[in-house]
């Protein structure tokens, strides 16, 4: 999300009577795909697992608007 | 001896040349200050300011529109999620905040800059009276005071210039006999239209300075140098659509527009890491990208 100061400290506000000018810019772009790749390290012994990705869109917290949910079920079973 | 005294004169020529042209340009410069209609007509109660830009008639002809505006965020702009005030939490606290309602003057509300354009026809008296129906939760008040019809066909049709009273701006010019004089404006199918309110960043003008959406700024300067060829209106109006989604209040549909516009791939891959002899570690790598198809930065407003 875009995040702003007041620009009179480096303290993030929120709220339009209080943001003052942008610092940092983490939302999604036009023509620039956010790719992301995560490691995910399973206990000794697990050949199974389901994976499970949800995108969410949450304007104030816990005000969710769900956008995808993709599901993977994942197996290590054909590891020697 | 002419020729000399031609020549000896030519840089006062160029001189008057030049003190004429910046004559020129200063007062074209001055009259389009002074002919911006912001404003010589004030209103000092909310029910003329309510009547000042009611655009209900507008509905015996084009009821369709009309619906589809009666459904869209335009037609409730001081409504927030869930059907509240927006500003009502800025009126109790912070910076905005004033108590009485009574006391609120045009300074409480630099959001009515694009909130409710028409605001800025209204004196304080107005302020006050919106000010207290706030405070008060009077809803059916508030609910009055739209982005209606004549905000975008008038008040914001014409930046070059002033928009002219009792002129409906549209895609093209039409003859008086439809009731009303309809006069083109180049702006209407032009993202600058949107702009004027769908935001640049900080509004740098008021004694307390706001910032709220800064999605035009996003358009203009992420957008358009990626090779962006879209308007806001081939997105948000197709076909002229005037319920200009997206509609915060209706949650799928609102969830299945993010869907659309930013597509998601998921690749996972599943292996046995050995980083050294003998020392398996089952892993699951997950690699995710999310695409935007929007004309600006998401989230925005």
């Amino acid at each position: 999300m875009p995040q702003a100061t007041d620009s009179r400290s480096n303290q993030m506000m929120l709220g339009p009577d209080k943001k003052l000018g942008l610092i940092r810019d983490t939302s999604i772009q036009p023509f620039a795909p956010k790719e992301e790749t995560m490691e995910i390290p399973l206990p000794p012994g697990v050949t199974k697992a389901v994976i499970e990705v949800r995108l969410t869109y949450q304007p104030r917290p816990g005000n969710i608007y769900p956008i995808h949910k993709v599901v993977r079920n994942v197996s290590l079973e054909e590891t020697r | 001896m002419g020729d000399i005294a031609m020549m000896l004169l030519r840089p006062w020529n160029l001189a008057l040349k030049w003190a004429v042209m910046f004559s020129i340009i200063f007062f074209l410069f001055f009259d389009g200050v002074t002919a911006r209609c912001d404003s010589t007509e004030q209103v000092s109660t909310l029910n003329e300011l309510i009547a000042l830009f009611d655009s209900s008639s507008c509905k015996e002809c084009h009821e369709k529109i009309y619906e589809q505006w009666e459904k869209s965020h335009h037609a409730r702009p001081l409504m927030g999620l869930d059907d509240e005030i927006f500003m009502t939490k800025y009126l109790k606290n912070g910076v905005l905040a004033v108590k009485p309602g009574e006391k609120g003057t045009k300074r409480n509300f630099p959001c009515f800059k694009c909130h409710l354009p028409q605001f800025k026809y209204a004196t304080d008296k107005v302020a006050a009276e919106i000010a207290d129906a706030i405070l008060r939760n009077d809803k059916a008040s508030v609910r009055q005071l739209t982005i209606s019809c004549l905000v975008c066909h008038n008040e914001k049709a014409v930046v070059h210039g002033c928009p002219e009273k009792n002129v409906i701006y549209g895609n093209r010019d039409l003859p008086e006999d439809t009731g009303h004089l309809v006069k083109k404006s180049p702006l209407m199918k032009n993202s600058l239209m949107c702009g004027q309110c769908h935001g640049l960043g900080p509004n740098l003008e008021f004694e307390t300075p706001v910032q709220c959406a800064t999605l035009y700024g996003s358009y203009l300067h992420a957008y358009i140098p990626s090779g962006g060829t879209q308007t806001c209106q081939d997105c948000h109006m197709k076909d002229g659509n005037h319920y200009m989604p997206p509609n915060f209040n209706n949650r799928e549909e609102f969830s299945e527009r993010l869907k659309q516009s930013l597509p998601m791939e998921v690749q996972t891959l599943s292996y046995t890491f050995e980083p050294k002899e003998g020392d398996s570690r089952p892993m699951v790598v997950l690699k995710t990208k999310i695409t935007s198809k929007a004309g600006h930065r998401i989230p925005d407003g």
